[in-house]
């Protein structure tokens, strides 16, 4: 018999990743215009995958976000390679996921609430 | 930038407003320098063009694939008095016309806000989508 899924848990490291992203994101954004600065980016899920793929769903829950530099982004002539619409993107992208993450995990509690109160 | 299946209009909206704006720098570049006899090596300014391509075949985003100089033919204006000028009181000027760069510059922001309203309308489907969810 498969493993459960802890439903609850992997939807709360997807929440933390976000938030993890969103703060990167407020960082990109803040130095816009710092010379030198090069943008940060999250890494969850490829590692997510990985986890998921290696068997042991248990170990998908613990699942850190990964904070990276992406290589490879076109510089500005101060160094800098943060572009405001990629961010506003990236944003977006992130706040459909976690508005998506959200509603789910408060899916999961209703039902649990239904379990609950079916008993009375 | 790769496009992931999930989100996909993101990154392709994107990618066009970020050539669009590069193109608007281009454009501002031209405009700026509409009569600049000198461009460092003793040549006028030429305008510059940006040639856009796709990323990949099929459904892309946009990319700038370069930035050429254009080749038609540079301005010749009679202008005795300027010191540049060559023996028959001509100065050569750059090929820039500035109404034809007013309207690329209209063409490039249209274009820059059809990609924003792409995104916007693209946000409030996913909205639509997530209010399922409730």
């Amino acid at each position: 018999m498969p493993q459960p899924v802890d439903i609850v848990g992997l939807l709360e490291a997807g929440i933390r990743a976000e938030e993890t992203r969103q703060r990167t994101i407020a960082s990109n954004i803040a130095n816009l215009e710092t010379p030198g600065y090069r943008r940060l980016d999250v890494r969850f899920e490829e590692l997510l995958a990985k986890a998921l793929h290696s068997g042991q769903a248990a170990g998908a829950t613990q699942v850190e976000p990964e904070i990276f530099q992406p290589a490879g982004t076109p510089l500005k002539s101060n160094g800098n390679d943060v572009n405001m619409e990629m961010e506003i993107g990236e944003m977006l992208k992130n706040s459909f996921r976690q508005a998506a993450f959200v509603r789910l995990l408060r899916k999961k509690f209703a039902q649990i609430e239904t379990a609950i109160t079916i008993r009375e | 930038m790769t496009v992931h299946n999930a989100f996909g209009p993101v990154d392709i909206a994107v990618s066009g407003m970020r050539a669009q704006g590069r193109h608007m720098e281009v454009i501002s570049s031209n405009i700026a320098n509409s009569r600049t006899a000198d461009a460092g090596q003793g040549q006028p300014y030429r305008r510059l063009e940006v040639i856009f391509r796709t990323e990949q075949e099929g459904v892309s985003p946009v990319c700038i694939d370069q930035i050429v100089p254009d080749q038609s033919a540079l301005q010749r204006i009679y202008d005795p008095g300027n010191p540049k000028a060559d023996a028959s009181g001509h100065i050569i000027l750059p090929n820039v016309h500035v109404p034809v760069e007013m309207m690329n510059l209209s063409t490039a922001s249209r274009s820059y806000q059809a990609n924003a309203a792409i995104l916007k309308r693209y946000q409030k489907m996913v909205e639509t989508t997530l209010e399922l969810l409730r």
